[in-house]
């Protein structure tokens, strides 16, 4: 014990001089590549790129690969059609809870914690995971994430966050659960804070995507700009709202390698498992605590009470209150029941700007819960001022408009 | 990791940031390994299992860090975890093309006089940027053993978990003056069956 | 030598003009110049944001960069920029040829078998191609003369005075 600072920078540089040789050193293609993806010039566009790439890899291999060419065909045509034959009694209180509507057609909107909730898992929530955490993976052992970082830096310092807070915002778009964990990389309680929020609130998860491609793909570009803004704004305002520092960090910005295919694996593996041990039994109880609700008739006292406010404050039917209690555990049903509902397409839009920004699906809730009840007490208030101010305001805009 | 057995010793890898230390790591222990929660922090660290020539080395993968003044989280993490285990090994494990960084972490865990042992990782990058360490001399001076690898192809990692049974404790005032070129007397380690690891026994 | 580096320059500059032509086009094609626009193996569908619109930015951002990266390309930070502005074209091209491959592996929605068959897969791969497709050969070219070629002779790595490599 006992050495300063310079005694041992001496002692290094005594140990250096005897042991390290250097020779003339070559810049390689690969360090200027290096460079140039962290220049914003021509950064920028690279990360659009790289996003790009992402995005699109994860559509072809999770959507027309797995889900729609094999795991729809799978459920829909065996798996359905036995349980529906199978299970005895098709009126039964189980019959409802575990397969759902007898005469559904598609595992899709039969509601039923086994064919729903199990199809929702496996079939589309288990291969959306697997892809988007190889590529995460990919990323982040290729050295480019750090990259991307340095490169966010200076903007995400404006809103309270930094640089490395992109890897929570790039995970919350596939779920909220592990981009809630990875929050876990931000240095204080506020920057956290205010990540978590910011993902609860303006990062649709892939469910939420998909319901507003199902619901209104034509405006699904407007619908995500504003979150965008949205992110933005709040961001901003939160980090002048809540007090806490936000520290600089050292980003090291390793070379550009290959990644090793081992490490690959066991992080892939790693990770799947806690996705699934974490997120799975949730999305299983959630289908069946919402059927729980709506056979006692929870679910329909909810929109009465809830009815007037929904009606005069966001000007949208009192039908939908029902999908929008729902989705708090289930985003998919409040897909699939919105869509049924007779409404403007102004209202449509409202009611999906809703679901979206409204509150997360209760496995966030929980990982939320994990990392601390202030924070996500915090959270919910945040969250409803978010979610009366906007709502309000898209009805406002409506009314102004005309088409309200 | 509390109530360790007669025969399990822990080893904590300490390096900087982007060393390899994982990949290092996944490379030393098997299938087996457990991502944690670092108790009222928000770090995770990783702990496995090496299990070589009949000894039972608990391995955990400590945060990176540049010193042991913490700066951050994670340096926090990474010092409390040194304050823990006051009977383990330290597995420190050098970038070989940034040594300097990762020496002066290294000198800093020596001052603790916990026993040690140095893993000089990324050899092949740094023959790429045309850089040469000397693992051998690097080993003389420190006192303690060093191994060049390069996790990323496994090479010198078996090297490694065949040497750390011979880690020891660094003697900061034995390095000053073997670099001040003083030879001192080269007493055999006790214990030390000749086997030309440590450097000691010369 | 210099003759050779003229004549690579003038294929880059060629090439990075014909990308930046494409990736306007497909921005123009899906913001509604021309509703799908095709001629002989090459096809602008442009009927999604996604693909046309953002992908076109990048495939225009490739020509952008192939071409900025157009003067002395024997400097080492000019190539490596001509090089990103290929691996731009890749990206779109790879994704391009990836979806063609998820799509074509299953059987339609309404075969009963679950594999496609052999014939039914290659069809997948048929022309019409988007435009990043056809960019590719020629950007490979160009990623392989780049990386064949030395930029300056460097010492081998001075080991020899440490005798005790592992």
């Amino acid at each position: 014990m006992g050495l300063t600072a310079d005694e041992r920078w001496d002692i290094i540089d005594a140990i250096t001089q005897r042991t390290v040789g250097t020779g003339t050193y070559r810049r390689t293609l690969g360090d200027a590549l290096g460079d140039l993806t962290i220049q914003p010039l021509t950064g920028i566009p690279v990360a659009l790129g790289v996003l790009y790439a992402f995005w699109s890899i994860f559509g072809s291999f999770a959507g027309s690969l797995v889900t729609d060419g094999f795991m729809v065909k799978l459920f829909d045509s065996s798996w359905l059609p036995w349980l529906q034959a199978a299970w005895p009694n098709p009126d039964s209180i189980l019959y409802y809870l575990f397969v759902g509507d007898p005469a559904a057609d598609n595992c899709f909107e039969a509601f039923g914690a086994l064919t729903s909730g199990l199809f929702v898992a496996i079939g589309v929530v288990l291969p959306a995971v697997l892809i988007f955490y190889l590529m995460m993976t990919v990323l982040e052992d290729s050295g480019y994430l750090p990259r991307l970082a340095v490169l966010m830096d200076t903007v995400l310092h404006k809103i309270g966050l930094h640089g490395y807070a992109i890897v929570p915002a790039i995970l919350g778009l596939g779920c909220n659960v592990p981009a809630v964990t990875a929050t876990r990389i931000l240095e204080t309680r506020k920057q956290r804070f205010i990540m978590m929020s910011l993902l609860a609130i303006f990062i649709p998860c892939g469910a939420q995507l998909g319901v507003m491609l199902e619901v209104i793909p034509e405006t699904v570009g407007l619908v995500m700009l504003y979150l965008i803004i949205g992110f933005g704004i709040f961001g901003f305002v939160l980090d002048r709202l809540i007090p806490g520092s936000n520290p600089e960090i050292l980003i090291d910005v390793p070379p550009y390698r290959w990644p090793a295919w081992e490490n690959v694996t066991r992080k892939l593996w790693s990770r799947t498992k806690g996705f699934l041990k974490e997120a799975v039994p949730f999305v299983l109880l959630g289908v069946l605590i919402v059927n729980v609700l709506y056979l006692t008739g929870v679910i329909a006292a909810l929109a009465d009470l809830f009815a007037p406010l929904f009606v005069t404050w966001f000007g949208v039917p009192k039908e939908t209150v029902g999908p929008l209690v729902a989705g708090f555990l289930r985003k998919d049903l409040a897909v699939a029941q919105l869509s049924t509902i007779a409404m403007t397409p102004y209202q449509m839009i409202t009611s999906v700007v809703l679901v979206s920004i409204y509150f997360p699906c209760v496995a966030t809730f929980v990982v939320m819960l994990r990392e601390g009840w202030r924070e996500l007490l915090a959270a919910i208030a945040v969250l409803i001022a978010v979610v009366f101010i906007y709502g309000g305001l898209i009805h406002a805009i409506g009314i102004l408009m005309g088409v309200a | 990791m509390k109530e360790q057995s007669n025969n399990t010793t822990t080893i904590l890898m300490v390096g900087n940031p982007n060393v390899g230390k994982s990949a290092l790591f996944n490379r030393l222990t098997g299938a087996n390994a457990v991502v944690s929660n670092y108790p009222g922090t928000t770090v995770d660290y990783t702990a496995g299992t090496l299990i070589e020539d009949h000894r039972t080395y608990e391995i955990i993968d400590v945060p990176g860090t540049y010193s042991l003044k913490p700066r951050d989280a994670a340096e926090m993490v990474a010092v409390r975890m040194l304050d823990e285990h006051r009977d383990a090994t330290v597995l420190v494990v050098l970038d070989a093309t940034k040594i300097e960084r990762g020496l002066y972490l290294a000198l800093e865990v020596f001052e603790r006089g916990i026993p040690c042992i140095v893993a000089l990782n990324m050899t092949d990058a740094a023959h790429d940027k045309q850089i040469a360490v000397d693992a051998a001399g690097l080993q003389r001076i420190l006192g303690v053993p060093v191994i060049a690898t390069t996790a990323i192809s496994g090479e010198g990692v078996k090297h490694l978990a065949d040497m750390i049974r011979k880690a020891q404790a660094a003697d900061i005032s034995a390095i000053r003056s073997r670099l001040n070129g003083q030879e001192q007397n080269r007493r055999s380690m006790a214990g030390c069956g000749g086997c030309s690891g440590c450097g000691g026994c010369r | 030598m210099n003759k050779n580096v003229s004549v690579f320059s003038l294929f880059i500059g060629l090439l990075g003009l014909a990308t930046l032509a494409s990736g306007l086009a497909d921005i123009l094609v899906w913001a509604g110049a021309d509703p799908g626009f095709s001629i002989g193996i090459l096809e602008i569908a442009g009927d999604d944001f996604f693909r046309w619109a953002w992908g076109g930015a990048i495939v225009a951002f490739g020509g952008l960069f192939m071409l900025a990266g157009l003067k002395n390309t024997d400097d080492l930070q000019q190539s490596a920029t001509v090089l990103l502005g290929a691996a731009m074209v890749w990206i779109i091209a790879g994704t391009d040829i990836f979806a063609r491959f998820c799509e074509s592996v299953p059987a339609g929605e309404e075969a009963p078998e679950f594999f496609n068959s052999l014939s039914g897969f290659l069809a997948g791969f048929a022309p019409p191609y988007p435009p990043a497709i056809l960019l590719l050969p020629f950007t490979l070219v160009v990623a392989y003369v780049l990386f064949t070629r030395r930029f300056d002779e460097a010492e081998p790595p001075s080991t020899a005075d440490f005798p005790n490599r592992l």
